[in-house]
């Protein structure tokens, strides 16, 4: 269970999140929906306390992230690239957050093998595609088999393969009673695989609820978001 | 913890840069020692050396320069790009993402970092003060204990020093740079020091006068005291790096 409650927050003197609020719950996929620079990124930054909101809280299974002395195991997050030194090769990577945690090294060859990484087990990470970067990323996330996952873009960088391969996984997990909280500018892909939707616009929550409530009496989720976001469709963009 | 020292240790030793530190930091010293034996016989004889005891530490400061890798990479890989697809990602996001007590992942980093210089700095010690002997015999008495572990102490708190500092700047090549022209090319704090004695006392200065007897300055300091004033200064750069990455955000 994620609660975010009245999160604001400001970078070089803008505003770029306003009282920002929202849950993720259990057995549920939560989509994050926004067109860049909406302040997705932000807000899943402040929720793992990478970076500091001026006001308001953010709990995962009600604690701060850092307030998780093993948090790998409550949380596995993954947000842009794989978070490995270029220079590491993937298993090594894994092994160091592994260590960190307290979790057995053998837990890296075995999220290696669930993201299909096996092969690629030794090459170094700077050698890594970006869809590969994506899935070392969410191995990193896997390792301590945590009940809740936060995503940003995860199917960013992942051919048609590896967003179909994303998909089943996201919903698997979801089946399996945890919290799935995802960030994604692509509302055809959102409205595949999220249970329930929330939708912010210029560091503002403009909608939340399940898929059909935010759709409403639009006929598609990308009709509803263009309606709640006042976004023009602009065809030379 | 001891969790945390550990996956620093590994994260650290398994970078290919930190083990050139390691390896050229053990290396140097001791090559040095037998490259110029030929040169320092002749200064022997001639009377030009010195202090004699003073030789087997000289060599020493230059090996520092590996354990100054070490300091500076320990840092500076948590923010280095970790690659062209997103630029803006680094590895201190997972750093972080596994130990967001940040206060703690300070705490740990520098501990695996003093670990690591310590054994090495002890290592090199022992060879480079060991080669000493065996290349100029009697030339050149052994020195006391409490010099060698000075020289280790020095090698430990210059190393921290160059942590700091990549922390503050959360860039390694400033720090490199302004560490190795400040130790090679031109001294700023020499420099500083024509202008006022009270330079004697910057960290670089102090640091060395708890090993090396006869330092070219007409200022002379206890090697207790100057244990005392670096440690004092490198405590100050620390406690200000660990502030600002309180603060900071990554
Ligand atoms: N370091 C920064 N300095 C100033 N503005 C920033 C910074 N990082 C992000 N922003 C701004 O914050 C807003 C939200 O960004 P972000 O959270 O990355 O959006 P999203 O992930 O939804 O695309 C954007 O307008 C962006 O320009
Ligand atoms: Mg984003």
């Amino acid at each position: 269970m994620i609660v975010i409650d009245r999160v604001c927050k400001s970078k070089s003197r803008t505003q770029i999140l306003r009282e920002v609020s929202f849950e993720a719950r259990p057995g549920r996929v939560t989509g994050f929906l926004g067109p860049n620079g909406a302040g997705k990124t932000s807000t899943l930054r402040v929720l793992l306390g990478l970076d500091r909101a001026a006001s308001g809280t953010a709990l995962v299974n009600g604690r701060p992230y850092a307030g998780w002395p093993r948090p790998l195991t409550t949380v596995g997050a993954a947000l842009d690239g794989s978070g490995a030194h270029r220079a590491r090769s993937a298993r090594a990577h894994l092994r160091w957050v592994a260590t960190s945690n307290g979790l057995p090294l053998s837990r890296a060859d075995e999220v290696l093998d669930l993201v299909g990484l096996t092969g690629d087990a030794r090459k170094r990470a700077g050698k890594f595609s970006l869809g590969m970067s994506r899935r070392l990323g969410l191995a990193a996330a896997l390792l301590g088999d945590p009940p809740v996952l936060v995503l940003d873009e995860p199917v960013n960088g992942l051919d048609p393969a590896g967003i179909r391969w994303m998909r089943d996984f996201l919903r698997r997990s979801a089946a399996e009673g945890r919290t799935v909280l995802l960030s994604s500018h692509l509302m055809g892909e959102l409205a595949e695989i999220a249970d329930d939707v929330v939708v912010i616009d210029k560091g503002s929550v403009v909608a939340r609820g399940t898929l059909a409530e935010v759709t409403g009496e639009h006929s598609t989720l990308e009709d509803a978001f263009f309606a709640l976001t006042g976004e023009v469709e602009r065809p030379w963009s | 913890m001891v969790l945390t020292i550990r996956a620093e240790l590994r994260k650290l030793l398994g970078l290919p840069t930190a083990r050139v530190g390691v390896i050229l930091g053990v290396l140097i010293a001791p090559l040095l020692v037998t490259v110029n034996a030929p040169a320092t016989r002749e200064s022997i004889a001639d009377g030009t050396l010195g202090d004699p005891t003073d030789l087997g530490f000289r060599n020493l400061g230059i090996g520092l320069l590996g354990a100054l890798i070490l300091g500076v990479v320990s840092v500076s890989s948590e923010y280095t790009s970790t690659g062209d697809d997103s630029p803006g990602a680094r590895q201190l996001t997972a750093t972080l993402t596994a130990v967001p007590h940040r206060i703690r992942l300070l705490t740990a980093k520098a501990t695996a970092l003093v670990l690591v210089v310590a054994a090495q700095g002890l290592i090199t010690a022992a060879a480079t003060l060991a080669l000493t002997e065996v290349v100029h015999g009697d030339a050149v008495p052994a020195p006391s204990a409490a010099r060698v572990a000075g020289a280790i102490l020095y090698w430990v708190l210059i190393t921290l020093l160059a942590f700091a500092i990549t922390l503050i700047a959360r860039n390694g090549v400033i720090t490199l740079t302004v560490l190795i022209l400040n130790s090679s090319v031109v001294s700023v704090s020499y420099l500083l020091y024509k202008v006022t004695p009270l330079a004697a006392y910057l960290p670089d200065i102090v640091g060395p006068h708890m090993f090396i007897r006869s330092m070219d300055l007409s200022v002379r300091i206890p090697p207790v005291t100057a244990g005392l004033v670096m440690t004092a200064w490198v405590a100050a750069f620390l406690i200000l790096a660990a502030w600002l990455f309180q603060r900071r955000d990554t």
